[in-house]
């Protein structure tokens, strides 16, 4: 009883403990040019468009939310890796510049186990609960792909994709329980939304159709295909 | 008495200590979305007729240039050995499939190409590239037989069309044995659920 009475007081006279929380952008890995280069749907002509999307959102962010607000940014490395080798170009030093005028420092990983562990949180000042979490690289219906068509022509690998059965890698009780999620990538909202949805216990807003990054900034819908954003 | 007070300063807290809400995001943004229904269905909410005019401060880009050259050789000028040839090797022949990942299909000396197996290819450039790497477009040694020297990896390819996995064959050398015969009228796993009619209303499912 007498813990009970003493960790209620905690909270009311430390409300800042349980009030922290942490936004999470996510920024996937761009294909290697010398598998997209000839195809018809080519990919990635342009290395780094889910880091300028990401940071174009985080400038839109810092506008919404005050200067003391967390805010994660969370990078899939050995995609820029590879593409800088084969552009001769060091594409990690750059992110971190262009992050750098925004405040912000990536946080680099390297394959889901990774990614499931920078996920889990448990409401401590280290670990605050996430609010909102976003998703800005390749995807399709049913998965994440980090590393789309870079260590493998038109896939990825296998320990470097979020597909819907691993979802349960992911617990609800890292977000807050109005923590908003949007994926950015292409077709979530036709199936790995409302997976997510189910599995994970929170919403999330994902496209019908195809994104476009080309065109810098935020993604927008493709034209073209009638397509929509859907839960 | 004292269980009494210590409920309500639970309650209490807990309603202190509910997250701040989040501001809402600006008009036609995902983030700014009403709750989803109860509806276990996907629901269409923001149709998005018109395209926004660019904001002040948003990026248009310019026009990429292409930074990666590749080879001007005609396909006879592949090299005929590369990397290293030594110890067991599987027979491949180069398959172009539209939208798939993989490389073709592999088969062991001797067998027929119904007991073939669809791989991906994964390359350390210093050891040694696809064959095609050497040609000037991937295409160009299509239906080309391989003496393919390496390992299957531990690891998996995620094939986003078909949502399936795909074999990956680790090379670390090739031997070329030109042109094949006949093309390998088979099908990779699954294609048939990501052939382009399939799904012809919504485009290839990727981006």
């Amino acid at each position: 009883m007498n813990r009970r009475l003493a960790l209620a007081l905690l909270i009311v006279l430390c409300p800042e403990l349980s009030w922290a929380y942490d936004i999470v952008l996510i920024s996937g890995g761009p294909a290697l040019r010398s598998h997209e280069r000839f195809k018809v749907n080519t990919h990635d002509r342009y290395w780094g468009n889910f880091v300028d999307s990401t940071l174009a959102r985080v400038k839109e962010l810092r506008k919404e939310f005050g200067p003391d607000d967390k805010i994660t940014w969370l990078v899939f490395r050995p995609g820029y890796i590879r593409r800088g080798l084969e552009e001769k170009q060091d594409y990690l030093k750059i992110l971190e510049e262009r992050g750098h005028l925004h405040g912000l420092t990536p946080i680099y990983f390297d394959d889901k186990d990774q990614l499931f562990t920078l996920l889990q949180r448990n409401g401590s000042p280290e670990k605050p609960l996430i609010a909102r979490l976003e998703y800005y690289g390749h995807s399709n219906k049913k998965c994440w792909m980090f590393d789309y068509s870079n260590r493998v022509d038109g896939g990825a690998i296998e320990t470097q994709v979020v597909h819907v059965d691993d979802l349960e890698n992911i617990s609800g009780s890292s977000f807050t329980p109005d923590a908003k999620c949007v994926s950015y990538g292409c077709h979530s909202g036709e199936e790995f939304s409302q997976r997510w949805r189910m599995i994970v216990g929170r919403p999330m807003v994902g496209a019908v159709g195809k994104t476009d990054y080309s065109a810098g900034g935020l993604p927008k819908l493709s034209e073209g295909k009638g397509g929509s954003w859907a839960y | 008495m004292g269980l009494l007070i210590g409920l309500a300063l639970i309650l209490v807290a807990a309603d202190l200590a509910h997250p701040r809400p989040l501001p809402t995001l600006s008009a036609g943004n995902p983030g700014s979305l009403p709750e989803p229904s109860t509806n276990p269905t996907a629901s269409t909410v923001v149709p998005t007729a018109a395209t926004p005019e660019p904001e002040e401060d948003e990026t248009v880009r310019k026009p990429i240039v292409e930074k990666v050259r590749r080879a001007a050789l005609p396909a006879a000028h592949t090299p005929a050995r590369h990397g290293d040839t030594s110890g067991s090797y599987l027979i491949g022949q180069r398959t172009l499939v539209e939208d798939y990942c993989g490389w073709g299909w592999v088969r062991k000396e001797g067998e027929g190409w119904n007991k073939g197996r669809w791989i991906a290819i994964e390359y350390d450039p210093e050891v040694c590239p696809v064959p095609h790497a050497f040609l000037p477009r991937p295409q160009d040694d299509k239906d080309y037989l391989y003496q393919l020297y390496g390992d299957f990896a531990p690891y998996r390819a995620y094939e986003p069309q078909a949502d399936v996995w795909v074999e990956i064959f680790l090379i670390r050398g090739f031997l070329s044995l030109g042109p094949a015969k006949d093309t390998v009228r088979r099908d990779p796993p699954h294609h048939g659920s990501a052939k382009p009619n399939r799904f012809a209303e919504r485009g290839a499912n990727l981006r």
